[in-house]
Formats: C-alpha cells, sequence, structure tokens
C-alpha cells in the first residue's frame, strides 16, 4: 500500500511542483528533497525558500516524497530536472545506491550535482566513475556525540539499548554506528539493538517489550526524536523515571522533555540550514568556481536542557 | 416451414438396414443422492447418423451428456464407443476417443482471441513454449471458414461476438479435433434461422463425412428437419427410438410428456379464481423488451396464472420487473387498482407481494445461514423488537411454517445448504408465507425438485390459491402449468401471444403459440 | 446467530488454541513473557490494533476492505489534536470537543467510503485506496505536515491509566468488542450483515435496503478509527499526520486470523479479539525470545498465511 500512496503522491509533486515558471536570466536549481510529512525535511524546504527569497538571484524548484523509503517519486523528479535543463540539482538521496545511476546521467547533461543530507555510497559512485561532493552532517559524528553524552551520564558499565532506524537507510546505519562508538568509547553494555521504523508507536510498544526483557536498562539511544518521543512515553507507563533517553534530530516536539529531563539530550543538524547550505555551493560552482570535492561537513550541535530553545 | 433437408429421410431409412452402432449405450442408470437422474437409457447411433435427443426439462438430457463426455460416472449400464467399451475418467478421455460437445454453457474464454480459443487445448508452439501466433491464426481461419464463418477476424477477443457468433465459434473448436461423434447441446437456443440454416448445413457436411451428430434441441421442428432418428427421454428413461420418418410430432409430444402426469393435470381441475382483480399490468415494459406497448395482464384473487414461454422470451424479466427487482421502462402496475409504482422490492413486498426466484442458490436462500434466519428474512421486524432478535419468536415462527410446508429439516439452527432442493424451495416458499402475501411470483418452483416434493409444492400452490392467493407462476415444464394453472398466457419475444383458459389446454397449442411468436420474429 | 453459534464457537476455539499454544511456548521459552508487566504491555500495545480491526471485522463481513483506516486514524488525530491544543478551553471541554471531532471525522470519511462503494456499485478496495490518500493528503494539509504535541497532562495520564494492571485504554476497546459482538449476533442490523456478505441478492430481494447497511458498516469502521486515533492521542502525547502508515494490513491481518473470511458473510468479531491478541503476542514473545527484527517480520507473516490455510481447511470440515 506504501508503493501505491508513495506513487500517487509522487506524480502529484512531481507534475505540479516543477511547473513553476522561469525566469530566465537566473540560473536554476532543482531540490530534491526527502518525505515532505516530517518536521525535519520540511524545516528544510522552509528554510531553502526563505534562502531563495533573499538571495534572489535564483530560481528555486522544489520536489519531495510521501514518506522515507520511495525512492521512484525522487528518480522522477531527477529526471524531469534534466529534461527541464535546470543548472542545477541538489539532492537529498532517498537511497545512497540507487540514486547514483540518474545523478551521473544529470552530471552527463552538464549539470552541477550536489549531494546533501545523505552521503551516496562511496563504492556505488567509484563504480559508476563519477566524483561527487557530499555537503551534510555527520550522522555518524552526531549520534557518538550525543551517545558520548548518554555515556557520560551512566558511568562505564551502563547498560543501553539502541533503537534504530529503517534497516538500510544510509542515515539510520550511519547513527547506530556512531552509537556504537560512543558504546565502545565509554564502554557501556549494549543489551538489545531493534528497529522501530523510526516511528513513535512502534518505538512504544518495541522498546516497552525491550524494557521486560531487559529491566535492567540504564539508558536507551533512539537514532530519531520520534522514537525516543515513543520511549519516553513507555518509561512514563511504566513508572521508570532512572532511565536516561537520547534522541537525534532536536524535533520542537522534544523541547518540553528537554526541559524537564525526560530526554537527556539530542542532536540538532541545523537542517533548515543545509540545503540552504548546499544550494549555496552548487550556485559557486555554476557561477564559474571550482569544482567541490570530498565531504563538506555542515554545523551539528548537542542539544540539552540548558541549550534548549 | 420447408424441409429443405428432406433428403434426409431417404438417407436414414437407407441407414436403418445396415445400422452398426458407432455409440451404443444400455440401460445407463444414474442417481444423485435420493435423485434418480438416468433410470435406464438405451439408445445407440450409427455412423454418419444425425440423431435427435428430446425430452422435457430434468428428463435426464443432461446426465446423459455429462455420463458421455466423462464429466459424470454412470452407476450401471454399459456404453461402447465404435465397438469398445467406453468409459471416460474425464473429458480428455472422451475427446481421445473422438467424443466432442458443444456444451450449453459457452465454455469460451471472453478475453482470449478467437484464435486462441479455437486452439485453447492445443495451441502451436515452438520449441520454448512460444505460441507461433501465425500458425494458430492461419489454423483458426481454415476452420472458422469450414463452417461458413467467413465474416470473423480470429484476431478478435470472443467478447467482442454476438451470442450466436459465439455458438459457432463453439462448434468450430470441437470440430478442430478429428471426431467420431459429435454431441450439440441445444445448439440453436440462441440461434436466429439464418444461422440456424448455417449449422445445419455444417450438420449435413459432417453426416456426409461419416461423423455422427447426436442433437439436443426443443424445437420438434428442427429435429423433424435435420435428424435421421430420433430418442425420446422421461423421468430418466429411453420412452423409444426410431427412424424419423415413422415419427410424428403428436406422438414426440405425447411421449414427452407421459401418461401419469397428463392424468394427474385432468384430475385437478377445481379453480378458486374469484373476480376480483388484485394486480394488473397496463403496456407494462420491462427493461429488455423490444416492444413499446409492453404487456398487459389481469391477476384474479385466487388464481393460478401460468407464463409459458421459451427460454429467453422474456418471462423472468418480466417478473423481475413486477416485484422492482429490476426497473421498468414503462406502464403502469395496479394493484388491487391502484397504481403501484414500487421503486425497490422492499414496497412490493409492503404491498403484499412475494417473489420467488428461478435460482434460488443466488438469489432466494443464503446458503450458509441457518433455515431459521432465511425463513424471517423478509419478515425480520416481526421476530425482533427495537432490532433486537428475538430468537425464541423465531425459531417458533420458523416451526410453525415448518410445520405447514411439511418441512424436513434437522432443526431452525441447521444451515439452508443442509436441505434437498425440494425443502429448499419449501424454505423460500416459507420466507414469503412469513409475510402473509397477497401476491406470488414463482419463477420456477419446481425446478431441480425430485417428484415428490414437486407434488408437495404443487399442493401447497394449490392450497395457498383456495386461501384466495393470486399466483403468477412462469415454468419451462409444461405438465406443470397445465397442473397447477387455471389460465396460461403464453410469451415470445417479450410479448403475451396467446392465451389458454383451462379446458383448452394443451402442450401443442402452447407450443404453436410460442413458435409462432418466435418464427414471426426470425421472419424480420 | 442462532445455530451457528455452536460451528463458530468450534472455529473461535481453533484460534484460541493457536494463541494459547503460543503463550505456553514463550511462557516456557522466555524469562519475562507471563510477567504481570509484560501482559498489561501486550494488552497495551494490540489496543490501537483490536479497534482499527472491529470495524475492519464489520466491513470485511460485507464483503467489503477498508485500506484507508491507517490515514484516516492520522487524519482523526490531527483535527483532534488540533482541537486537544486549544489554549482556552477546560481539560473536560477539550477532551470532549476532541473527541467528538476523531469521531465527527472518522464518521465522515467512513460515511464516504461506504457511500461512494455502494451508490456507484464501485469496490471498496479502489474508493478506500483513494480515501488512504485523501485522508494522509488532509492530515498533511491540516498540520502543514506539523507533529501536534503537549497535550493536558490529565489527558495523558489518562492513557497509560491501570486497573488491576489492565490498561485503561484495552479495556475501552474490550468493551467495544462486547457492543460489537452484541450487535452483530443479536441484532436485526448484524443479521443483515451476515446476510449481505453471504448473498447480496437474496438479502435485497428480501426487501432491505443494501445501500443503508453498506454505508452504516463503513461509517462504524470509520467511528472506531476515531476512537482508535483518541487512544493513540492519550497513549503517545503526539498526533502527527505520519502516523499509522501500514495499520490498514495489521487491522486485516488481525480480522483475517481470526477467522472471518475475506469474502464477507463468515466470522465474528470474538475471533478478531483473538487474532490481534496472536499478532500482538508475536510480535511481543518474539522480541523476548531474542529473534532479529527480520526474523520477526518473516514469522508474521508465515502466520497470516498458515491462519488463512487453517480456515480453508477448516471450512472443508465443516461443510462437509
Amino acid at each position: 500500500m506504501k508503493f501505491f500512496t508513495a506513487s500517487i503522491l509522487a506524480l502529484s509533486l512531481t507534475t505540479v511542483l516543477p511547473m513553476v515558471a522561469f525566469a530566465a536570466d537566473k540560473p536554476v536549481v532543482g531540490l530534491v528533497m526527502k518525505s515532505l510529512a516530517n518536521d525535519f525535511f520540511k524545516n528544510m524546504l522552509e528554510g531553502a525558500e526563505a534562502h531563495a527569497k533573499k538571495r534572489g538571484d535564483y530560481e528555486l524548484k522544489a520536489i519531495g516524497m510521501q514518506n522515507e523509503t520511495d525512492f521512484e517519486s525522487q528518480l522522477n523528479g531527477v529526471e524531469n530536472f534534466i529534461t527541464q535543463g535546470v543548472d542545477a540539482i541538489v539532492i537529498a538521496p532517498a537511497d545512497s545506491r540507487a540514486m547514483v545511476a540518474p545523478l551521473k546521467k544529470a552530471m552527463d547533461a552538464g549539470i552541477t550535482v550536489v549531494n546533501f543530507d545523505v552521503s551516496l555510497d562511496e563504492q556505488a559512485k567509484k563504480d559508476a566513475g563519477i566524483d561527487l561532493a557530499f555537503v551534510g552532517p555527520d550522522n555518524r559524528g552526531g549520534a557518538k556525540m550525543v551517545g558520548q553524552a548518554l555515556a557520560k551520564a551512566l558511568g562505564e558499565g551502563g547498560k543501553v539499548v539502541i533503537l534504530e532506524g529503517n534497516p538500510g537507510a544510509d542515515n539510520a546505519a550511519q547513527r547506530k554506528l556512531g552509537f556504537e562508538d560512543a558504546i565502545a568509547a565509554g564502554k557501556l553494555d549494549l543489551l538489545d539493538s531493534r528497529t522501530a521504523h523510526w516511528e513513535t508507536e512502534e518505538a512504544n510498544s518495541v522498546f516497552s517489550t525491550m524494557l521486560t526483557a531487559h529491566p535492567d536498562i540504564q539508558g536507551v539511544m533512539a537514532a530519531n526524536d520520534s522514537m525516543a518521543i515513543g520511549v519516553i512515553k513507555a518509561l512514563d507507563a511504566a513508572g521508570r523515571s532512572d532511565i536516561k533517553v537520547v534522541g537525534f534530530d532536536n524535533v520542537s516536539a522534544v523541547a518540553p522533555f528537554l526541559k524537564d529531563g525526560k530526554l537527556l539530550a539530542t542532536v540538532d543538524q541545523f537542517g533548515s540550514q543545509m540545503a540552504a547550505d548546499a544550494i549555496d555551493k552548487a550556485l559557486e560552482v555554476v557561477a564559474g568556481g571550482p569544482k567541490l570535492e570530498g565531504w563538506i561537513t555542515t554545523n551539528i550541535e548537542l542539544v540539552t536542557k540548558d541549550n534548549v530553545k | 416451414m420447408t424441409h429443405p433437408d428432406s433428403g434426409a429421410l431417404h438417407q436414414a431409412a437407407a441407414a436403418e438396414a445396415t445400422r452398426v452402432p458407432i455409440l451404443d449405450l444400455h440401460d445407463v442408470r444414474k442417481r444423485f443422492g435420493g435423485t434418480v437422474a438416468l433410470n435406464g437409457v438405451t439408445l445407440s447411433v450409427a455412423p454418419g447418423e444425425v440423431h435427435g435427443l428430446i425430452g422435457e426439462n430434468g428428463a435426464g438430457k443432461s446426465t446423459l451428456i455429462k455420463i458421455l463426455c466423462g464429466i459424470v460416472k454412470p452407476d450401471s449400464g454399459a456404453i461402447r464407443l465404435s465397438g469398445e467399451a467406453y468409459e471416460p475418467q474425464a473429458p480428455r478421455d472422451a475427446k481421445a476417443r473422438g467424443l466432442q460437445v458443444v456444451h450449453q454453457e459457452f465454455n469460451l474464454l471472453p478475453f482470449l482471441s478467437v484464435a486462441e480459443n479455437i486452439f485453447i487445448e492445443h495451441l502451436p508452439r515452438n520449441l520454448f513454449g512460444v505460441v507461433k501466433r501465425k500458425d494458430m491464426n492461419v489454423g483458426a481461419r481454415s476452420a472458422l471458414d469450414a463452417i461458413g464463418l467467413k465474416d470473423i477476424d480470429v484476431s478478435w477477443p470472443v467478447e467482442r461476438l454476438g451470442i450466436a457468433h459465439r455458438q459457432l465459434v463453439e462448434v468450430a473448436r470441437a470440430l478442430m479435433t478429428d471426431s467420431r461423434v459429435l454431441i450439440l447441446d441445444e445448439p440453436t437456443a440462441t440461434l436466429t434461422s439464418r444461422e440456424t440454416d448455417r449449422l445445419f448445413t455444417i450438420i449435413n457436411d459432417l453426416r456426409s463425412r461419416g461423423v455422427s451428430v447426436i442433437f439436443v434441441s426443443h424445437h420438434l421442428d428442427e429435429i423433424f428437419r435435420i435428424c435421421d432418428r430420433v430418442t425420446v427421454l422421461r423421468n430418466g428413461e429411453t420412452v423409444f427410438s426410431r427412424p424419423i420418418g415413422e415419427t410424428s410430432h403428436d406422438q414426440l409430444v405425447r411421449a414427452m410428456v407421459g401418461q401419469q402426469l397428463q392424468k394427474e393435470m385432468a384430475s385437478e381441475a377445481i379453480s378458486s379464481a374469484g373476480k376480483e382483480t388484485v394486480l394488473s399490468l397496463v403496456n407494462f415494459r420491462h427493461a429488455q423488451s423490444p416492444h413499446v406497448d409492453g404487456i398487459s395482464l389481469d391477476l384474479h384473487k385466487g388464481e393460478i396464472l401460468g407464463i409459458a414461454g421459451l427460454v429467453g422470451s422474456g418471462r423472468t424479466e418480466l417478473l423481475r420487473a413486477i416485484f422492482a427487482a429490476e426497473q421498468p421502462l414503462s406502464g403502469t402496475r395496479l394493484r388491487n387498482g391502484k397504481p403501484a409504482p414500487f421503486r425497490s422490492p422492499r414496497e412490493a413486498i409492503q404491498a403484499g407481494i412475494g417473489f420467488m426466484t428461478e435460482d434460488r442458490k443466488e438469489e432466494g436462500l443464503i446458503m450458509t445461514m441457518p433455515i431459521a434466519a432465511n425463513v424471517t428474512l423478509a419478515s425480520l421486524s416481526s421476530v425482533s423488537r427495537v432490532g433486537l432478535i428475538d430468537s425464541k419468536l423465531e425459531n417458533a415462527m420458523t416451526e410453525q411454517l415448518g410445520a405447514d410446508l411439511k418441512l424436513k429439516y434437522g432443526g431452525p439452527s441447521r444451515h439452508a445448504a443442509t436441505l434437498s432442493g425440494g425443502n429448499q424451495q419449501k424454505v423460500v416458499l416459507a420466507k414469503w408465507l412469513a409475510r402473509n402475501p397477497q401476491v406470488l411470483l414463482l419463477d420456477e418452483p419446481t425446478r431441480g425438485v425430485d417428484v415428490g416434493a414437486k407434488a408437495e409444492i404443487y399442493a401447497l400452490i394449490r392450497r395457498l390459491a383456495e386461501k384466495g392467493l393470486a399466483l403468477l407462476v412462469v415454468s419451462s415444464e409444461l405438465p406443470e402449468l397445465m397442473t397447477l394453472c387455471d389460465r396460461i398466457m403464453v410469451m415470445s419475444q417479450h410479448r403475451i401471444v396467446g392465451e389458454l383458459a383451462r379446458a383448452d389446454f394443451s402442450e401443442e397449442k402452447i407450443l404453436t403459440y410460442a413458435y409462432q411468436g418466435e418464427r414471426r420474429h426470425a421472419g424480420h | 446467530m442462532p445455530g451457528m453459534s455452536m460451528k463458530l464457537v468450534l472455529r473461535d476455539a481453533g484460534i484460541g488454541i493457536a494463541l494459547l499454544l503460543l503463550i505456553v511456548f514463550f511462557s516456557l521459552s522466555t524469562e519475562h513473557f507471563l510477567t504481570p508487566n509484560n501482559i498489561s504491555n501486550i494488552l497495551t500495545q494490540i489496543t490501537i490494533n483490536l479497534i482499527l480491526a472491529i470495524g475492519m471485522t464489520f466491513v470485511i463481513l460485507i464483503g467489503g476492505i477498508d485500506l484507508s483506516v491507517g490515514s484516516m486514524l492520522a487524519f482523526c488525530a490531527v483535527v483532534a489534536g488540533t482541537v486537544l491544543t486549544i489554549p482556552d478551553f477546560s481539560v473536560f471541554q477539550a477532551v470532549g470537543l476532541a473527541t467528538l471531532a476523531a469521531l465527527g471525522t472518522g464518521v465522515a470519511c467512513g460515511f464516504l467510503n461506504g457511500w461512494i462503494s455502494a451508490f456507484w456499485g464501485l469496490p471498496s478496495f479502489i474508493v478506500t485506496l483513494g480515501m488512504l490518500n485523501i485522508a494522509r493528503g488532509a492530515a498533511l494539509q491540516v498540520t502543514d505536515a506539523r507533529t501536534i504535541y503537549s497535550f493536558p497532562p490529565s489527558f495523558n495520564a489518562f492513557g497509560s491509566q491501570m486497573v488491576f494492571g489492565v490498561p485503561v485504554v484495552f479495556l475501552i476497546a474490550l468493551a467495544l468488542v462486547a457492543v460489537a459482538w452484541f450487535v452483530l449476533s443479536k441484532t436485526v442490523f448484524g443479521r443483515l450483515l451476515y446476510g449481505i456478505g453471504n448473498n447480496e441478492e437474496a438479502v435485497r430481494l428480501a426487501g432491505h435496503s443494501l445501500m443503508f447497511y453498506k454505508v452504516a458498516a463503513f461509517t462504524i469502521a470509520g467511528a472506531l478509527v476515531g476512537i482508535a486515533a483518541m487512544v493513540y492521542m492519550a497513549r503517545l502525547n503526539i498526533a502527527s499526520p505520519i502516523i499509522g502508515i501500514g495499520f490498514e494490513l495489521n487491522a486485516i491481518a488481525a480480522v483475517i486470523i481470526g477467522g472471518t473470511s475475506l469474502s464477507g458473510g463468515r466470522g465474528t468479531v470474538i475471533g478478531t479479539l483473538l487474532g490481534a491478541c496472536i499478532i500482538g503476542v508475536l510480535a511481543n514473545g518474539l522480541i523476548l525470545f531474542g529473534l532479529s527484527d527480520f526474523m520477526r517480520q518473516m514469522i508474521t507473516g508465515v502466520v497470516i498465511i498458515l491462519a488463512v490455510i487453517i480456515d480453508k481447511y477448516r471450512e472443508r470440515i465443516t461443510a462437509a
């Protein structure tokens, strides 16, 4: 069913949105987003739109998709952008391997491509013979950062569990690796690690069962804040205020939890700026600047009770 | 009616002298549970003979054909094909022995092409299993040409063809395999006279090639026109089998009907029909009717009015329109003299009308629900309070009606599917009687019902009429109508073409009316 | 349903035995399965699916299907969540109005599902597939794709309230099962739903309006989605337009495992309760058992197929 939803929505997005008229003299930037039905990407898109307005020297065209796992609409979007002959494509790929081929096609067509948010797979890039810079946060570094905050609070030997994102998603894998880095560095004890598919309700169910299996859990690392909320609700229901939780993304819904200490820490990737940053880099190249290389990291920040807004 | 093929009679006489049967049946019997379907059928078919097989509905023709093509196994009796014992286990065996059947029900796949349908049993294919479309189309073309269907493109999907052409495509398919015996099960039911002529040309051609044809039909004039020999079945038995020249129309009708039922018919003649008109139709036109003036009739209190006619003459459609199961196109329906423009069965029911459909499995009963639930389906408000079903009341009502109708059942909570055909029909009847209707429409009330239950249902219908209920009965079994009815109207091509008072009832008169209308139509 | 009951009791008993075997298995093989805490966890975890599945039972019984319940859940939740966070109301007013809003939204969507498919004679599969997108789009539109949070604390507390270790939300679901059972087995309305699922034409020719009953079944399913949305919000304290993706499949699975025939006319809401329990026990037990997420998903799939096979087999036996 997800497939149907996704393709129907993708169809409407890709057909309707790019119909905005071009201003002939300005460079056109095609922004390919992930799910717009998600606060994080929603903020990012709004950041990019504000940025386009502020700069005023380029045309922004954006497409998104219905949920996190649907890369077909991205594929169609990229192809549409190639057909329309945009100057630059700035993309947060839904699948780090599947998107390589269409992007190569775009580059062959002379379009400047900048990859942000999730890095394309190194091996796939090498196989396709393309070299593509990545503008984005260090998901692994961020996860390690927030994981270490938890490690510091628990001390050596603290017993933790991980709630993972969608299996197969690159940022989910990176965040899991980051958590594991922090566990190794802080000499924590990992009891269990399971996916809750980024979802609040599933995280709530899965975590409450994990808690039954391991009543001695002391800390929880959730790969996004939606899942962290589900965990916090499970802890409320179980009457356990002794277990510490960290999340990722700093969505607005967790602010109250940070304030009252139910959420120890989360990571802000400044999503609203990330797309704008990537667009800036792309425009530099379009204007004749040097080719981008390697990984251009964007700012990330640990958010706790002390600096939450 | 001319007989262009009257030469057949002479050939038949010649064949009679040197009969070495290709197909020979001796005392074939078959029971389905408690119902006897075949009670000793004996017949033999000579090579190159066109053999007519006739009988009333339920006489055993279908069962016989099913046995011959390997769908059903006989309980006893001997069948020989080309002199060897013939015991087909499956339709495949029948085909392998050179026996082909063109069934009454269509066996074509509507979305495949004509060619694919013709070749469906052995699609020409190459080494890799890919269908050789060209070969197939060429083969299909010549098969259609052979039976004179030159105006059909073999690449058309079958759904594009009219019903008559489909029938002929079926014939073409059956002729694909070299067969020695070809059985045509009511092939002309859907054909116009021109197409029937074409089919008869094909049959004559087959006869000259030495193929035997068993020709099943209700149309006696066709039997006389094409057949060399005719066999009459009644109640699962062979009445007689003789060369066509040695019998007559009258003789065949009498043989089909049987003495006993004729006697029964004669014995019951007390009419309870009153003067009071409870239901009238004025220029009433149902959705399938091509006639603007529609149908007009009056049904009186306590009367049993029969509607006779061939399948497809519009009888069922008329009943459904009266009951507002389908909306009529135009005309007026009067109930006790007042206009009754029902928009749904619900309103018809509220006006005191009940409708026993011809297909009780699909339209009458909920087979997987309890008998009680079926009995009360149309009168739930009388066994419930504020929407809650009172199961005591429900069971009481079921038991009461069950006793009235002599229903044989395991209990009100047993599923309707557990009942025999006759008892299922009684449950449908009970469903309507539970509402105390004044008018009851009955469509084929004894279809699929054994002889014993048939008599019971007849008695029930008469008793209801005596109590003042007006009944409109549609039946394909003429003896049934002649036994039950005070008056019979004959329908043909969606019109009333004749009306007979009880004193004038005869099977021939009814058939004459029925065919008259048909011939008139074919003459257009 | 008089007399159907005996056979249906047997059918349900089969599912009940399967559930019992699962419980015994997990109790013996894992340390924590049969603890009061875990049992209340399981009951909480199955509540939303159970409520959705009750509504789905009505729809499947008349031979329909509702693919839109997951999206409708999100739509109901965000509408109710918007009402719930209006600052001027007292808690009682807010919760009361939010409940009405959730029910109203669910009823409206369900009514549309039923009316469109009945009036135009369209397969409900297609109509509810459309509603799946409409409701999801509407939920995103209403919220501008943002999560709603910060509900009144007392509402939130209600979501995790227990009575003798049994979650109150589960008791609500259980009460709904009881009501649904009563309606389906004791009323004229229920009788005719079964009738329609078995033989629509016979019911129509007996003078009943198919339209009314079809629309009613979908509307009931919609109302239950509204209730499920309130339970969701009480339990998790958020309302987001992207919740509930794929929930319809879980609800359908519960109904099917519970022995209701996808072609309609056969099944009980008690079966649905047991089906939801089986799904919940499996999800919970397999985690405790230490099976990987992927294996867990596979086993759930196998159980669904097994349930249908067993059902077919049993049908053959009872038919004989």
